[in-house]
């Protein structure tokens, strides 16, 4: 009896002792998992509206404005989107869909309502321009955690928040634009609040910082963010009417609702 | 008249707009104004204009929720247009798109009225769609969506958990717009020459009646990554490939019923498709009519794939078949140019997207190795603003023989220039 308690006690201190322990030392790895998770994965699906103001080298303004819903197949795994544009005028009702596949290429549509074309399109380099902004593919709907190493750099305090530094590189050097990427990831929400990319040639090249935070039902989510290329031009992506587990069905994200948009969604 | 009714259906809508504000969805109001110019270039063999296209036309489109419909998902959609056209020298005024769209069931959709369609896996190039076409704007550099007429249709969904069909009841037949030597020459196979604005031709549409109404249908299903279609078309070919009565020039658009089968999917990095369509030419099943067309296959594949961001490629070989080929020759009369049992054709789509994707540079070429003609089709077109763009293009036709689909249209070179505010 006394022999157990004491086993007990030793149990409760030596898991005392590894619990925080291993709370405080993630790795760079968990860390990178944990704001994949938070940035791409919050809720079970989400809806929001999406407004883009994309200023080019010479100080002209143009303007993106789309409605993105996203249903989570799997939690950090398979996700589908699907992506209405409401502006500009001339791409208005335009849909693409994406089937994220982390284990092969993803899938993805277009739709072109003035000629009722449904398009499959191919895909290769997630790393162009998102609809002529400064936001990468991959910025939009995630990079895949495996396809950079990570490295925990040290630990900063980014505008009065605790954040790691993570270094990560590419394992595939060819598929990329950038020799190596810095996030700052905060240490509580597990949000990225700053990235920056760097070309081949190890020059900075591409700085997003996120410029607001809201709590939505909850859930920490960022509603304002900036990509600025260093050579000139920037991208303000602002994230409007931002819902969480609103019940969308994963039928929504198929050949019917690109013909047929769902419109308690897309207004 | 058509004009006034247009102008009435404008106000109307507008008038519901403003009265029933949300239940318009306010951003999807809108449409554009273009001008357009097309210039004629080359040795023009038939008479015309100097210039095929000088035109202004504006779109007005609009969506509609009628709460009475909230229940099935109701919509009305429309998409009106004015064109006042220098060429012919009128206005005209008419609706591209006038449908009602709703869900009855969950696993149904319905979509009534006039409407655009378009299925297969071919880029400008169709084995199973059988929708009404216009190459006269397709050729004379008006927007790609002109390619595509409006048919009146009732289109029907229905959604399994093995598959989805897509029915489409056409009850009055719409032809494709024809090259009737107007805007572009072409080769008129009864005189054995290029024929411009002298055509005498006229065509004989089929009546509207029950027994002439055309069905479409499709049924497609998923295989993980891939689209598995089967089509089945029962209507009329949408040329004139029949001659009525040869000395008064009258051609008629003979019955036609195609069975066909497509496979879309990821392909080494890009997309890879196969499609194949049997025609089945109904009023000469034999082949020995030579008055009308034979039955043939279609074979097509095509290829699509990214090389970087800003610049893909597409190829298509396609692949006619004339079937009964032995009688087809038997059936020619004397000194007219017979066709190849074989038409081939190789498709080439370059695209490439410059300044932060502001500037699109195209280039899409038919060439036919076996009828040894070519069309090019070069375009730029560059966002100015969100609103304003601008496209500079041109259509250029070259060939060895007079009869083939390209070589008819060499000598109808032309640039054009085209700028759209939309809205």
């Amino acid at each position: 009896m006394k022999k157990r308690s004491v086993l007990y006690g030793l149990v409760l201190i030596v898991c005392g002792v590894l619990v925080p322990l291993q709370a405080l030392a993630l790795s760079a790895d968990e860390i990178v998992n944990k704001a994949n998770l938070a940035y791409y994965y919050a809720g079970s699906d989400g809806a929001a509206k999406v407004r883009m103001t994309i200023t080019d080298t010479r100080g002209r303004k143009r303007l993106r404005e789309l409605t993105m819903l996203r249903y989570d197949v799997e939690d950090g795994g398979r996700q589908k989107f699907y992506v209405y544009f409401h502006r500009p005028a001339d791409v208005e009702g335009m849909v693409y869909m994406v089937w994220k596949n982390p284990e092969r290429d993803d899938d993805r549509w277009l739709y072109i309502p003035a000629i009722d074309l449904v398009k499959r399109v191919s895909q290769r380099d997630k790393r162009s321009s998102f609809a002529g902004s400064n936001f990468t593919y991959e910025d939009v709907s995630g990079r895949l955690p495996a396809d950079d190493t990570h490295e925990l750099i040290g630990e900063e305090t980014l505008d009065g928040r605790e954040t790691y530094v993570l270094k990560n590189i590419p394992r595939d050097k060819d598929l990329v634009e950038f020799s190596f990427y810095k996030t700052w990831i905060d240490k509580e929400n597990f949000l990225p609040l700053k990235g920056e990319y760097y070309d081949k040639a190890g020059r900075l090249a591409r700085i997003i910082t996120v410029e607001k935070i809201e709590n939505v039902q909850g859930i920490p989510t960022v509603v304002k963010a900036r990509a600025k290329a260093v050579e000139g031009g920037e991208t303000v992506i602002e994230f409007m009417d931002v819902r969480y587990n609103v019940g969308l069905k994963e039928r929504i994200f198929s050949e019917r609702y690109l013909r047929r948009p769902p419109r308690r969604w897309i207004r | 008249m058509k004009g006034r009714r247009f102008l009435l259906a404008c106000v109307l809508l507008l008038a519901q707009a403003l009265c029933l504000s949300d239940r318009v969805l306010g951003a999807d109001v809108g449409g554009f104004v273009e001008a357009a110019y097309g210039l004629k270039l080359g040795d023009e063999r038939a008479e015309k204009n100097a210039y095929n296209l000088s035109e202004l036309r504006v779109q007005l489109k609009g969506l509609y929720l009628p709460e009475a419909l909230d229940a099935v998902s109701g919509e009305v959609a429309w998409k009106g247009e004015a064109l006042i056209d220098g060429y012919e020298g009128d206005t005209s005024f008419y609706f591209r798109e006038l449908n009602l769209s709703f869900t009855p069931f969950e696993f149904m959709d319905l979509k009534v009225g006039r409407q655009i369609l378009t299925w297969g896996t071919g880029d400008l190039l169709f084995v199973n769609d059988l929708f009404p076409k216009d190459y006269v704007s397709f050729f004379t550099g008006r927007d790609d969506e002109y390619l595509k007429l409006p048919s009146d249709a009732l289109r029907l969904w229905v959604f399994t958990e093995y598959a989805d069909l897509d029915l489409v009841v056409i009850p009055s037949f719409t032809p494709n717009e024809s090259v009737r030597g107007k805007r572009l020459s072409f080769y008129d196979g009864l005189k054995g020459r290029i024929t411009g604005r002298e055509d005498g031709r006229t065509f004989v549409e089929p009546k509207n009646t029950a027994e002439n109404m055309e069905f479409a249908l499709r049924v497609r299903r998923t295989l993980r990554s891939s689209e598995l279609e089967l089509y089945f078309f029962r209507g009329f070919y949408k040329e004139p490939r029949g001659i009525l009565d040869s000395d008064r020039e009258e051609y008629f658009y003979p019955r036609l019923n195609v069975y066909g089968a497509s496979l879309r999917g990821p392909l080494l990095g890009g997309i890879g498709s196969i499609e194949v369509g049997f025609y089945d030419s109904r009023e000469d099943t034999k082949g020995r009519n030579g008055n009308i067309e034979n039955s043939s296959v279609k074979y097509l594949a095509g290829y699509t794939r990214e090389l970087t961001g800003d610049f893909s490629v597409g190829v298509q070989y396609l692949v006619e078949e004339m079937l009964l080929y032995d009688r087809y020759r038997d059936s020619l009369s004397a000194g007219t140019p017979a066709r190849d049992e074989f038409r081939h054709l190789v498709t080439l789509r370059l695209t490439r997207l410059f300044l932060s994707q502001t500037l699109k540079m195209e280039l899409f070429t038919f060439y036919s190795p076996s009828d040894r003609d070519v069309y090019m089709r070069p375009s730029i077109s560059y966002d100015v603003t969100d609103a304003l763009g601008v496209t500079a293009g041109a259509n250029i036709f070259s060939g060895s023989h007079d009869h083939t689909e390209f070589g008819q249209l060499e000598g109808n070179d032309n640039l054009y220039l085209r700028a759209r505010y939309s809205f």
